[in-house]
């Protein structure tokens, strides 16, 4: 009989006792609530998690309007990704840019794009969680929120910080690791100060677990980051419960029910303990983690995309008995493209049905004390922390992220899971098992497969508003925000007079290279506004 | 004889790498050469590359419409350079109708998420064996 182990390669025993589960209760788990929090971050409250799907495609008129849309279903909070070019600072207007404006998520540059794209959501009843870059939407939500007389200091939602990763697996930024470090540090420094309820730090372990980790790879490198951020805000004199309690964590969740749930409990864990015996966490709100979750895209299939739609729902349900915070349902058309309409309604109602129909929510922690699940949690959270330590020991992770081991490291998993689902090692219904033939697969594939175009008009649109612009002070703010840069200032304080200013992210972003000795634009077509400024 | 050369990369914006590097390490162990040129290509690079390396095939991983534009630009480029390399396009967002498009344009082959790994390495090892006749 094949040996029964899950993806990150811990074996299972058939039946589960007494023997499998030890330790002292209120060391280990804790009521909901309370210290370590395995059990939850907070005590029961029956009202489930946030539910939203991501959005974001086209213009910012078009992305306003899905929002709309969403809420009109009973979206609680709103989850916004950019395009391609706006995930890595570039504007639609760059040659390259070109054939993928608005196409995998919402374009977006310039602060009238905030405006437009946030237009009559309600900032101060709304949660936004923003996949796109940290310092320009914290930058755009905070004069957003004055300029309509909402305090900044009653938004709720995120930004993803990722120094760490996104220039070799999600979206790069072009930058050196110190000057994205920066940003992401600024931004969260920032928040803690101006906006209190807002999560300026999101750890986002989704987007780089995409390249084929496991659950135990995923919550330990996630945890590498969240560690060496964290030391860097220490280092510059910041008290740990200044900023700690607005940490958060967004997942992924893949079909490994049991371990997903195990991975989810034991990060609560690390997580308490690390803030409070490592860094001396003093503010329970500092050591309990609130997760979030975006389920697998990578689960999902092209073939028989009606497939999807089951497993989103069996993540969802795993997510909800492990007590997630907010989630989104990667859709069932998500081989292809962004959600289609179609996939938001089914997305949301999946999440509906089993917040309202299941009684789900009527238990904290279900799972708590299942013999079977301490202890795949506790060998989840051993796994993890033995990992952090290996790598830890290898040296300053920064310097690993400098001499390329994350990157080679990624390309193994890559490569490792590539091989998995071709060798069906990695079952995929659809897809390597139970297939069918290509003229018989056609439930909701026209709909799977219906395109976005790009927008070329919005490349000319914003080619030619750079020109309108006021050039005297939008040129003074650029060049005072290079001068910042080479300050230990926070940089916050000079985007915002840029944004003002009318400068683009594009623009914001090549300073920023510039200022720290790097190309204004990494691919080498631009020039910066400001020439070659000392 | 020499082991077949086979360029892959990704086009553009798109950043999905998972299928290039793990369809790069799948020719690798079967002997071949692969020239890996990651992401943010455009034809220009490609080709460029092509020339340099003396690619017997080019393979084009993608996980976004962008190749629906650079493919095309990309064929008339290797024309121009008089460069008769075959084109493999390998993707999950390639639909049916789309991959037969690509195949009338001059595409040599396109391949899905699902396609047998077998086929393809059969397929790049015909293509490097044709253009090496050619």
């Amino acid at each position: 009989m094949k040996e029964n182990s899950t993806r990150s390669g811990i074996n299972l025993s058939p039946v589960y006792g007494p023997s499998d589960a030890n330790g002292d209760y209120s060391r280990r788990f804790g009521n909901p609530g309370e210290y370590p929090f395995t059990r939850g971050t907070r005590a029961y409250s029956g009202r489930g998690w946030i539910q939203r799907e991501l959005s974001g495609e086209g213009d910012p008129k078009r992305s306003n309007e899905q929002f709309k849309y969403l809420m009109t279903l009973g979206q609680t909070g709103l989850d916004v990704i950019g395009d391609s070019p706006t995930m890595s600072l570039m504007d639609p207007d760059h040659p390259l840019a070109r054939y993928t404006v608005g196409t995998q998520g919402v374009s977006l540059c310039r602060h009238d794009d905030y405006r437009q794209l946030l237009d009559g959501i309600p900032l101060d009843q709304m949660s936004i969680s923003s996949s796109g870059p940290s310092m320009f939407t914290v930058a755009s939500l905070y004069l957003l929120a004055k300029e309509r007389g909402v305090s900044p200091g009653v938004l709720r939602g995120s930004v993803i910080e990722w120094p760490f990763y996104s220039e070799h697996c999600s979206y790069a930024y072009k930058m050196p690791f110190d000057l994205h470090l920066r940003m992401s540090c600024d931004v969260i420094e920032f928040c803690s100060k101006e906006m209190p309820k807002f999560h300026g730090f999101l750890e986002d372990t989704y987007f780089f677990s995409e390249a084929g980790l496991n659950a135990v790879e995923e919550a330990a490198l996630g945890f590498v980051e969240i560690r060496h951020i964290v030391r860097a805000l220490l280092a510059r004199g910041l008290d740990i419960d200044s900023f700690a309690p607005r940490i958060a964590i967004l997942t992924n969740c893949s079909m490994d029910f049991y371990e997903e749930i195990a991975k989810i409990r034991a990060m609560r864990r690390i997580f308490a303990r690390m803030m409070k015996e490592e860094f001396g966490a003093k503010d329970p709100r500092s050591q309990a983690v609130n997760i979030a979750v975006h389920t697998s895209g990578l689960s999902l299939t092209t073939e028989q995309p009606a497939n999807n739609i089951v497993r989103g729902a069996v993540q969802t349900v795993a997510l909800g008995l492990a007590g997630v915070t907010a989630l989104e349902i990667s859709t069932f058309d998500e081989g292809y493209r962004t959600p289609s309409k179609e996939a938001h309604l089914v997305g949301l109602r999946t999440q509906q049905v089993i917040d309202l129909e299941t009684n789900i929510n009527s238990v904290q922690d279900p799972f708590g004390g299942s013999w079977f699940m301490e202890s795949l949690t506790d060998e989840v959270e051993a796994r993890i922390l033995d990992m952090v330590n290996e790598i830890e020991s290898l040296g300053d992770p920064a310097e690993l992220v400098s001499s390329g081991y994350f990157k080679q490291f990624f390309h193994g998993t890559m490569g490792r899971y590539h091989r998995q689902v071709h060798d069906g090692e990695v079952l995929k219904v659809g897809m390597n098992v139970h297939q069918m033939p290509a003229e018989q697969d056609t439930l909701l594939r026209d709909i799977s497969e219906e395109k976005i175009e790009p927008l070329f008009d919005r490349v000319e649109e914003v080619s030619a508003y750079r020109d309108k612009r006021d050039q005297k002070p939008l040129l003074d703010s650029l060049q005072r925000l290079h001068d910042v840069v080479q300050t230990d200032e926070n940089m916050l304080e000079a985007v915002l007079e840029c944004t003002l200013a009318g400068a683009t992210m594009g623009e914001i972003a090549g300073i920023l290279r510039q200022a720290w000795d790097t190309p204004y634009d990494p691919y080498g077509y631009l020039e910066s506004p400001i020439g070659s400024a000392q | 004889m020499s082991p077949i050369r086979v360029l892959v990369g990704v086009l553009g914006m798109d950043q999905h790498e998972l299928g290039a590097v793990g369809i790069a390490r799948m020719l690798r162990d079967q002997g071949m050469e692969v020239i890996y040129t990651g992401c943010f290509n455009t034809p220009e690079t490609i080709v460029q590359a092509a020339m340099q390396e003396d690619a017997d095939v080019i393979g084009i991983s993608s996980h976004s419409w962008e190749y629906l534009y650079y493919t095309p630009e990309l064929l008339e480029l290797l024309k121009q350079n008089d460069l008769d390399v075959p084109v493999v396009l390998g993707g999950s967002v390639i639909t049916e109708e789309d991959a037969g498009k690509m195949l009338d344009k001059g595409v040599a082959a396109v391949f899905g998420s699902g396609s047998a790994m077998t086929d393809m390495i059969d397929t790049v090892r015909n293509l490097a064996a044709g253009a090496a006749t050619s």
